[in-house]
């Protein structure tokens, strides 16, 4: 079986569906300990993925049943979707830890329904996310995010109250109508290149009208359930809403899986179509959202929705490198010794390692200061931020967690935000573009505004003591920790390490025009 | 026998390994008597190791490299000096304090931020110890909790992170326009005068390193943040903090190609904060605030001497600067040391403690055979026969000035009581100070290689130090005499324009708040995202 | 004389107008559900148009589009089912269907 690495491919698959198909089977007392039991392995085939697509230095490539393109579907790991799934296999194993003193059936007492779901729901999102990184051709995107929603949203409104429920059909009616453009911009590309493969269609799509609305529609579906400014409005009552466990989920994992997708129709599937000022419209919404979002969470008085504000925010940083990668044509210093192609590899490596790098590390820092809010949230029974003075005195793992956290999120080193930040800069003064580099710097600073907010008065509150009405669990504060060192440390595995990012890419050179 | 390189490693492993045993209440509730060791390490490196080859962690990925050049060693090694002083102080003078644990573990990460920028040798270590001395350091400033620390540390945190802003950016630009993906300063450095973007990179260096010097007009957080402060912690913040800058300025600039544009504008800076913050300083009436100004002026000296050797590309100009930014470091922190000594001493025993803080104030201003003459003299070559020296000899009355209208109102500050005595856990480091304010720089003169003595003690040399103190001094009288019709400035001067803009930025943040209000309608959401699709697709469809 | 295809693919194109209109203009949630069936038919409707376009070199149809949508209706029915049995939990939580609009979060008060 493990002859043949792109068997990993499938099993990154089977392992969540078969957790699932035994949770329902053996129901919800033994669903937190399977969970718990298949998040390492998963976490191995992750990892092993990861090596053997840097040992084989190419996409590992599954047909099922041994059908090519276009009769068959395949799936496919580049060196993106290896990164993807790793951080998924680590941050869903943190969570299933972490939600383990929430969610397990204690020995002894009735087994809940609200058990059974919340850990099903976690295989079936885990699965759904590992297919949106490996499917190869539009429809099973299409079938994998939609999955992926529905996954999504039961964890929302776990709780069932009547606000979470609201909020959870907004999440719903709004994530349709953005899927249901992406079905049609799919089908349009169908109607007019006869396949949906990825790189059939690659191969195949030229600069035309139908293209065009096709790509238009689906990333604008796409935006929509990414939360990009300003189609963000779901996001802040959703995330901050949900159980801890879910929001980290849904915040660190669910909204990366559309973006991801984003940037595979723009580099992969119509490379030829991506044209600068499309790039740049899309950065400004990102410069929108850093900007609003930042400035929302300044705003909030829970604690909750000022990291799902936050996390609006940090979506904008991401959508920053579609103009980085797009405009290798504008190079503005001499490249005269250089053959162009040289600076358009090097341009695109900083900017697809910083965005890459920003997304892992965000992940890791906001499923961390989602699992830290909720820490805080349940010993004191609230998470108003003018209430959290000296928490730090009574929490402080969880207090360290959420401040390394915040380092990342602010890009302070030496954490993986500073790496990806440092290698997004480069590739805007590499592509003279320094009005991306006033956004991002600009937008550290509002950053470290918010986390001021909760970090000052939790590190250097006046209070002599603080009183936990409920006491946390250690090992939770552990976790917590673990994953905001992850992305802290990520800061080390600099450069090198990203050069992962570009193997396997469709296109390699990655930009546009010819 | 341990290899130098590793001795540097050490010096920095110790504090934070010190850092990390905070985790352990028992230790950090020992800490503060610990402090005093933290920088021993660093100090015996900067003695023993000078000059030793640098230290690399796998070059081609990490990029992490350590030296130990001359110019840091001394700086090191003084730095280190006030540090271990200035935590043998805290043991004693924040003995029975709530929250002593929580100064420590600041304490320790500023401390190793502060040793280390100057031994790392790359951008990335360099920018990480530069942000931990920074950032670390608001801990320091708010330590008392009282409203006047907290808006200290909120400026103080602004600015700071301003200047992070700065220096990533300046930082990103030196790479970019680095031979290949080599991070090593030196590198980076040697490119810059060939780089196309020299001149963005050089104002966002200075910017970034000049507000953490204090240059005018970037100088508001250090007359907040260091009366803030508790004693100890100003000494360090004043001494050892602000040269983070200057080893900055120092590593940053190309002095072995001239940059004349450049040089003559950071000279005029440096000249323009040197009297500046003198005209403000004297205003001021808390003993430490006087002090703070003093320390913006004496960084606008070296700023001065630092813009010269870049102006006419003397590459001897580094020497002489971290020569009298070390004297400053040393003299700095002893008299942020005085002014907790002299606040807890009575009338009868005042003399005793205010002569020795005198010699030294005035040492600052280049009083003949004290650390402070030697600085000037240093830096005398480097500023030349013209404008600029009489400008700087102008200064130094200046500074006599502040530094005498410093020791009346710090006569002023002293305890109530007629006969209260200081603990000795507060003199010793005092003494110990004023010792190495007056013997270091004595020494370091001749061993540096920077003058003779047998040139330092010429009576010629000694009457040029000596009349600008005279005119400083007679100048002192009349302000004793007249300085109660100056205008009272608050502390940190040009601070107050903050407030208007505080308020535009809050309402512009009620605008956008307003503005998300309305996007947030299902509405109007789901009709940007028809309107974003025909905006995507128009641009496809008119790029082509 | 309009051909079948183009009869079809107008059809589509007003069912995807109506449905995009009852999605973004009705406030009944409950409308919402079905604008967004309608929304899909017309999808699903174009795709058939597509898959008899392709056709034309003599077979009857192409069959993907043809498995495509069926799979297309499973997950739209699937999304039908949990909108309308999260409405009813909020109907059953709250005795309204009004998806109101969440109120603001509380700003927060700056010095």
């Amino acid at each position: 079986m493990m002859q043949d690495p792109s068997n990993l491919l499938v099993l990154a698959l089977i392992l969540p569906v078969a957790g699932l198909l035994l949770t329902l089977v053996m129901g919800g007392r033994y669903a937190g300990r399977i969970t718990l039991l298949l998040a390492p392995v998963g976490l191995a085939v992750a990892a092993a993925l990861v090596v053997s697509v840097i040992h084989t230095d190419d996409a590992l490539i599954y047909y099922l049943g041994g059908w090519i393109p276009p009769l068959g579907v395949a799936l496919r790991a580049d060196g993106l979707s290896a990164i993807f799934i790793l951080t998924t296999a680590v941050v869903i194993g943190a969570t299933g830890i972490f939600a383990r003193a929430e969610f397990c059936v204690p020995p002894g007492q009735p087994e809940s329904r609200i058990s059974l779901t919340f850990w099903a729901l976690l295989l079936t999102l885990w699965g759904a996310l590992n297919l949106v990184f490996l499917s190869n051709d539009l429809f099973s995107l299409f079938v994998a995010l939609e999955l992926l929603t529905f996954s999504a949203i039961p964890l929302v409104c776990l709780n069932g109250s009547a606000g979470m429920l609201a909020a959870g059909l907004r999440y719903l009616l709004f994530a349709l109508l953005g899927s249901v453009l992406y079905l049609l911009g799919a089908v349009l590309l169908y109607g007019a290149y006869g396949t949906l493969d990825i790189g059939l269609l690659a191969e195949r799509v030229r600069p035309e009208p139908v293209a065009w609305a096709a790509a238009a529609l689906m990333t604008v579906g796409l935006m929509a359930k990414t939360a990009l400014f300003p189609l963000h409005f779901w996001l802040p009552p959703a995330h901050a809403g949900a159980p801890a466990a879910a929001s980290a989920v849904l915040s660190a994992l669910v909204i990366k899986a559309s973006l991801f997708l984003i940037v595979r129709l723009w580099f992969d599937v119509m490379p030829a179509l991506m044209n600068p000022t499309a790039a740049q419209i899309l950065a400004t919404l990102g410069a929108a959202a850093i900007l609003f979002g930042s400035v929302l969470a300044l705003r909030q008085a829970r604690l909750k929705l000022l990291i799902a504000y936050s996390t609006v925010a940090q979506i904008g940083y991401l959508f920053l490198i579609f103009p980085l990668i797009t405009r290798p044509e504008s190079v503005s210093f001499a490249a005269a010794d250089l053959s162009t192609e040289l600076v358009a590899a090097v341009v695109s490596t900083s900017a697809w390692s910083g965005g890459v790098l920003q997304a892992v590390s965000h992940a890791f820092a906001k499923a961390a200061m989602f699992m830290a809010a909720g820490l805080i949230a349940q010993s004191l029974g609230h998470d108003r931020i003018a209430d959290l003075s000296s928490i730090g005195r009574a929490l402080p793992i969880t207090v360290l967690a959420f401040a390394l956290a915040g380092m990342s999120l602010m890009g302070l080193p030496p954490s993986g935000g500073f790496a990806a930040k440092w290698l997004l800069l480069t590739a805007t003064i590499e592509t003279g573009q320094w009005w991306w580099a006033l956004v991002i710097l600009g937008g550290g600073l509002l950053t470290g505004s918010y986390l001021f907010r909760v970090l000052a008065p939790a590190l250097f509150g006046a209070r002599e003591s603080v009183a936990l009405r409920v006491p946390v669990a250690r090992y939770r504060e552990v976790v917590v920790l673990a994953l905001a060192l992850c992305s802290v440390l990520l800061g080390f595995v600099r450069l090198g390490a990203f050069d992962l990012v570009q193997i396997g890419r469709l296109a390699k050179a990655g930009m546009g025009l010819p | 026998m341990i290899s130098t390189g590793m001795l540097l490693l050490i010096a920095l492993a110790t504090p934070f390994a010190l850092l990390l045993a905070c985790g352990s209440r028992t230790l950090r509730d020992r800490m503060p008597a610990l402090l005093v060791f933290a920088p021993l390490p660093a100090l015996a490196t900067a003695l023993l190791a000078v000059n030793s080859p640098p230290l690399v962690f796998d070059e081609a990925r990490l990029h992490i490299t350590f030296v130990l050049d001359g110019p840091g060693a001394i700086l090191l090694g003084v730095a280190a000096l006030l540090w271990s002083v200035a935590g043998l102080y805290v043991a004693t003078y924040l003995r029975g304090q709530p929250n002593l644990g929580r100064f420590s573990i600041y304490w320790l990460l500023t401390l190793t931020g502060s040793l280390g920028v100057f031994v790392t040798a790359d951008l990335f270590t360099f920018y990480l110890a530069f942000a931990m001395v920074s950032l670390a350091a608001y801990g320091l400033v708010v330590f008392d909790g009282t409203p006047k620390a907290r808006r200290a540390g909120i400026i103080y945190l602004v600015l700071a992170l301003l200047g992070e802003i700065f220096l990533l950016m300046g930082f990103v630009l030196l790479a970019a326009a680095a031979p290949g993906d080599s991070l090593v300063i030196r590198d980076a450095v040697a490119a810059l005068p060939a780089s196309p973007w020299r001149d963005p990179t050089l104002a966002l260096l200075i910017a970034g390193f000049g507000l953490k010097m204090g240059l005018v007009p970037l100088h508001v957080w250090l007359p907040i943040a260091h009366p803030a402060a508790p004693m100890p912690a100003s000494a360090v913040l004043s001494g050892a903090i602000i040269k983070a800058g200057v080893i900055g300025l120092i590593r940053f600039l190309p002095f072995d190609v001239p940059l004349l544009e450049w040089g003559v504008a950071l000279t005029a800076i440096g000249l323009f904060t040197a009297f500046y913050s003198v005209l403000i300083g004297i205003t001021q009436l808390n003993p430490k605030t006087v002090l703070a100004y003093s320390s913006v002026s004496q960084m606008g000296v070296v700023a001065t001497v630092i813009g010269m050797g870049l102006a006419a590309g003397q590459t001897s100009a580094v020497m002489a600067t971290v020569f009298y930014a070390a004297h400053h470091l040393l003299a700095k922190g002893a008299l942020f040391l005085a002014v907790g000594v002299v606040a807890a001493t009575g009338p009868r025993r005042l003399w005793w403690v205010l002569a020795p803080a005198a010699i030294l104030a005035l040492g600052v201003g280049g009083l003949p055979l004290t650390g402070g003459a030697l600085a000037k003299l240093a830096v005398k070559p480097v500023l030349g026969d013209g404008l600029v020296e009489l400008l700087a000899t102008l200064s130094a009355i200046g500074t006599t000035l502040l530094m005498l209208h410093f020791l009346h109102r710090l006569a002023a500050n002293a305890a109530p009581a007629l006969s209260a005595s200081v603990p000795v856990g507060l003199v010793l480091p005092w003494m110990l100070m004023f010792v190495a304010a007056i013997v270091v720089p004595w020494t370091l003169y001749s061993m540096t290689g920077i003058g003779r003595y047998d040139e330092a003690l010429q009576p010629k040399i000694l009457w040029a130090a000596l009349w600008p103190i005279l005119i400083g001094a007679g100048l002192a009288l009349a302000l004793w005499r007249w300085g109660r019709y100056l205008p009272q400035i608050p502390e940190g001067d040009i601070v107050v324009v903050g407030q208007p803009a505080l308020r535009v930025v809050v309402r512009c943040e009620d605008a956008l708040a307003r503005v998300e209000g309305v996007l947030r309608q299902w509405p109007a959401a789901s009709l940007s995202l028809l309107v974003l699709m025909l905006i995507l697709g128009g641009a496809m469809f008119s790029g082509h | 004389m309009i051909s079948t295809t183009t009869l079809f693919g107008l059809s589509s194109a007003v069912l995807i107008g109506l449905g995009l209109f009852g999605m973004i203009v009705d406030p009944q949630p409950l409308r919402k559900i079905l604008a967004f069936n309608l929304l899909g038919g017309g999808v699903f409707l174009l795709f058939g148009v597509i898959a008899r376009r392709g056709a034309g070199a003599g077979l009857g149809g192409d069959p993907v589009p043809q498995a495509l949508v069926i799979t297309g209706l499973v997950v739209a029915f699937a999304a039908t089912a949990l909108a309308v049995a999260l409405l009813l939990r909020l109907f059953q939580a709250t005795g309204q269907t009004a998806l109101d609009e969440a109120p603001p979060p509380a700003p927060s008060v700056d010095p």
